[in-house]
């Protein structure tokens, strides 16, 4: 079994390092105490669903299992919990509300997505990557931390960028679905179990990000201070 | 394979292209925001001072005025008030074989002259410090001890080191002397206290003014608070913030209030200072 893990780290070394490294986040979240905060309450709940899901995802690619299925339910989920953290976020209440329907509107259509591709879901051999879904995320996700940035611009509320959480957990966002917004539909047709194709590095560089935004999010947490949030 | 080939090519590119764009995008974030509270602390500094400049003006032109009125009571109505005792002593001695109703009425105008007199001048005293001038912040603060002692059933004592150290700037021990007086008045008039002490401690960085009461005592915070202090306060705190000065009011174990006021020490300059004496007349800049 070990042996299994112990190869597939060897043989990917890129695709299995996010997996461990979403502890260091959750570890400093749950140190740090931000779970106290609503956003930060569900950011804990996103690194807990994530590092359950890559594990388990881990876990299938070691014993050669296709584990394409959980990534596409991940997908629904990571997005219903990243965007959930603007809605608290966002002044706005016209942004909070298109928020909050997109959230139902791509878990739908995730679904839907999912569905399509395959429509013989008992086949897990052959279970193919969503199309569209993973695209459709990459941009609500830039679009909602760009409505975030020029809120932030004009509200003038954090006087010190580098000390802001969010600020930190945003840019790191903003990275990675900016390196995955292309390469992510491009994966329905390379990531099959008999595929001729690949695309060589360019399929790692989300890797890379993954990787980027998980350290990112752990600086911002780092800058977390309880006191700040205290209630008067 | 070759299609592949660009694939890989332009995924590389698009990819780059965003990534330069978030970087981009981040920075500008930024620097916008810097530069914004940079502008926005700029413009808080040239309000603020601003506004201590319309204070310091506002402050310069009722000492001005002050003196003035001083001026004109030593010159005008102190002159006259001579003049007037004078005739009134040759009168009285015209009067001399007169009977005694009328001598008696000169004399009690002499003395209502003189009384008028010695009004004038206390007037012309409280209006413009000149003790403070000639002498310095302790000898104006007893004088004004001296005179408020005389004239109230209250114990007042004072202590001081200040003649140790050389006399602070004119501006600085005006606003001492000013400052103190308001919270005497206000211990006074509100404490209901019996007793005052007053400390002025001048140490090589700040000058202190410490104004300790036996009376009811208030909280300062409270005050402030329900937006009930009087201009009293405000002022005292105006005229510190012009000079940098800082105010604090504690309420000790033992009861009543104490005032602290802390100054940092100002540079003394070469010259002479500008003379406080009631009878020149001040250049209002």
């Amino acid at each position: 079994m070990f042996d299994n893990y112990i190869g597939l780290c060897m043989r990917h070394p890129l695709q299995c390092i996010p997996v461990f490294i979403t502890l260091i986040p959750l570890l400093i979240l749950i140190k740090k105490e931000a779970y106290v905060i609503a956003p930060y309450l569900i950011l804990l709940i996103f690194l807990i669903t994530k590092l359950a899901i890559d594990l388990a995802m881990f876990h299938l690619a070691a014993n050669r299992i296709n584990n394409i299925i959980l990534y596409n339910l991940s997908l629904p989920i990571s997005y219903t919990l990243l965007a959930g953290m603007f809605i608290y976020k966002l002044d706005s209440g016209v942004l909070k509300r298109l928020v909050a329907t997109s959230i139902v509107a791509f878990a739908i259509f995730s679904v839907w997505d999912m569905l399509n591709v395959n429509p013989q879901l008992e086949d897990n051999h052959h279970h193919a990557m969503v199309p569209y879904a993973s695209t459709i995320q990459c941009i609500l996700m830039l679009l909602w931390i760009l409505l975030y940035f020029y809120e932030l611009m004009k509200s003038m509320k954090v006087p010190n960028l580098f000390t802001s959480t969010f600020f930190w957990i945003c840019c790191g966002l903003l990275l990675y679905y900016s390196s995955f917004v292309f390469i992510a539909p491009v994966l329905h047709y390379t990531e099959k179990w008999d595929n001729p194709l690949s695309i060589g590095f360019a399929a790692n560089i989300s890797y890379l990000f993954e990787i980027f935004y998980l350290i990112m999010m752990s600086i911002g947490l780092m800058n977390f201070q309880k006191h700040n949030y205290a209630r008067h | 394979m070759q299609d592949i080939e660009e694939l890989k090519f332009v995924l590389v590119i698009a990819t780059l292209a965003m990534l330069l764009m978030a970087f981009f995008v981040i920075s500008f974030v930024m620097l916008y925001q810097k530069k914004k509270f940079e502008a926005e602390k700029k413009l808080n500094e040239v309000e603020k001072g601003h506004n201590k400049r319309l204070l310091d003006t506002a402050l310069d032109s009722e000492e001005t005025e002050r003196r003035r009125i001083a001026q004109d009571l030593h010159d005008d109505i102190g002159t006259m008030l001579s003049l007037t005792k004078l005739s009134l002593n040759q009168l009285n001695k015209i009067a001399l074989e007169s009977d005694s109703k009328e001598r008696a009425l000169i004399r009690k105008s002499q003395s209502l002259v003189e009384e008028t007199i010695l009004h004038v001048r206390r007037i012309t005293r409280d209006l413009v410090p000149t003790t403070l001038e000639r002498f310095g912040l302790s000898e104006a603060i007893s004088e004004f001890i001296n005179k408020l002692e005389a004239d109230n059933q209250l114990k007042i004592s004072f202590h001081s080191n200040a003649d140790e150290f050389p006399r602070q700037q004119q501006k600085v021990e005006l606003t001492l002397y000013r400052i103190m007086q308001e919270l005497v008045n206000n211990a006074i008039k509100h404490a209901k206290c019996t007793f005052i002490e007053i400390e002025l401690e001048v140490t090589t960085e700040f000058l202190f003014l410490r104004v300790t009461d036996n009376g009811i005592g208030f909280d300062a915070q409270q005050l402030k608070d329900s937006n009930m202090t009087g201009l009293g306060l405000l002022g005292i705190e105006s005229r510190l913030a012009i000079i940098n000065g800082i105010v604090r009011y504690v309420s000790p174990a033992t009861g009543g209030s104490m005032a602290i006021a802390q100054i940092p020490v100002a540079p003394v300059t070469a010259g002479k200072p500008e003379p406080l004496h009631p009878y020149k007349r001040a250049r209002i800049s």
